[in-house]
């Protein structure tokens, strides 16, 4: 039959063995159990959040590298832009420089040309002029001789236009 | 029968020496192996000892989360079902291993050891057996897990009054019935399993030799002592398994859907 004092004593004895075992045993192990499930899940979240920053470091230094790349091949472009460029531009200053040059010589050319010309129509007009005077020394006034100068200056002037 | 020392044996609060023995026996052993178990407890590196004492609250975790409405009310009933395992377990398995009696010629009548009382058991005092071979204790058992999950019900009162004609209005003396008999199978299962293995091996030590010499009662006793581990066992499991049932029935915290692990 059921025995009121040995269920009540041995309960509370019961209690009392199950406070002591869950103090001083169950609570380290529990805790100790918790703390490894904090770990665990702290960690996993560490190597997922790790995993994401490396990732976007990745994906950063992917960009960095593109955009390098275009920058470079931008410098490249100018730069071989800009030696065209300077090329043509020197080859256009020595055309025009050779132009200038040669217009120049054919200036000097023509003028001393003209000088020369000039020079020796006067020395024919000159001699003319003598040759005449000599022809006719006695009949021809300054003012004749004058008159005459110039006639012949005109005509000869005429002839080499 | 056997016959048991009683405290105060002449009043209606008299107290079995044995069985109370065995209680505080089987505490201290479960105190102490626990104990040198957590000794050196190595998060990273389980050992030993500490691998077991794991996969026993991991078992138990099991259990609960089966059992328990919600992480809360897990962690909440996890000690306790943890403890009454291992309790158990210890004490289901204490009878198998030693059974100690005495026989006693002289009465001892401040212990209630009458010689009425010795004549009636032919003079076998028990002083070792399990607590759990004990009715008493083991209905105390019950009654404590029935205690603890009307507690816990009446936290909301308003559900612990409803949960009495659930499902249907018809169902409540059944409901009412039940808590009578869910307590007293509870512990009468426990009872009846242990006491019932332990006085078998008591009858099989007994039995008289076969023409005096010869013990044929050994193979038996042998098949009988594997059954009764077994029982032993499994009647710690079960019980747990019900006090799990019994508290989570009556939790009426809101309701988790547990994630797969």
């Amino acid at each position: 039959m059921i025995e009121v004092g040995t269920l009540v004593i041995s309960l509370l004895t019961f209690l009392v063995m199950f406070w002591l075992i869950q103090h001083f045993a169950f609570k380290p192990l529990a805790n100790m159990l918790e703390q490894r499930r904090n770990h665990v899940e702290t960690q996993l979240s560490e190597a997922e959040e790790g995993r994401a920053e490396a990732e976007k470091l990745l994906a950063q230094q992917r960009d960095l590298l593109d955009q390098s790349r275009r920058e470079a091949r931008e410098l490249l472009d100018a730069a071989r832009m800009r030696a065209d460029e300077q090329a043509h531009q020197l080859v256009e200053e020595a055309q025009a420089e050779s132009q200038r040059i040669l217009a120049e010589a054919r200036t000097l050319i023509e003028q001393e040309r003209a000088e020369a010309l000039a020079g020796v129509m006067e020395q024919v007009t000159q001699l003319t002029v003598e040759l005449t005077t000599k022809l006719l020394r006695d009949h021809v006034s300054d003012a004749v001789h004058a008159e005459m100068l110039k006639e012949a200056e005109q005509r000869l002037g005429e002839l080499v236009c | 029968m056997d016959a048991f020392p009683y405290l105060w044996s002449n009043t209606l609060f008299k107290v079995n020496l044995t069985t109370w023995a065995m209680t505080v026996l089987t505490g201290l052993i479960v105190l102490i192996v626990l104990r040198l178990g957590v000794r050196h407890l190595d998060m990273r590196h389980p050992r030993g000892l500490q691998n077991l004492l794991e996969w026993a609250v991991e078992f138990t975790n099991n259990i609960a989360k089966s059992t328990m409405p919600n992480e809360q009310a897990v962690r909440w009933v996890l000690p306790f079902a943890f403890t009454t395992l291992v309790y158990l377990f210890v004490a289901n398995w204490l009878g198998l291993v030693t059974t100690v009696a005495l026989h006693m010629q002289h009465p001892l009548p401040w212990l209630g050891l009458t010689a009425d009382v010795l004549a009636k058991t032919h003079g076998k005092v028990i002083l070792f057996d399990s607590p759990t071979a004990n009715m008493s204790f083991s209905l105390g058992l019950a009654l404590l897990v029935w205690l603890i999950s009307h507690g816990r019900g009446l936290r909301y009162p308003k559900m612990w009054l409803r949960h009495f004609v659930s499902p249907q209005p018809f169902m409540l003396p059944f409901n009412i019935i039940e808590e009578f008999t869910n307590p007293l199978t509870h512990g009468m299962r426990l009872y009846g399993n242990i006491f019932a293995g332990e006085a078998l091996i008591g009858v099989l030590v007994g039995a008289p030799l076969l023409w005096g010499w010869v013990p044929w009662s050994m193979p038996l006793l042998f098949v009988w002592l594997i059954y009764s581990a077994f029982v032993s066992t499994i009647q710690a499991y079960v019980f747990t398994i019900l006090l799990s049932l019994y508290i989570g029935n009556k939790s009426h915290e809101p309701h988790e859907v547990y994630h797969s692990h």
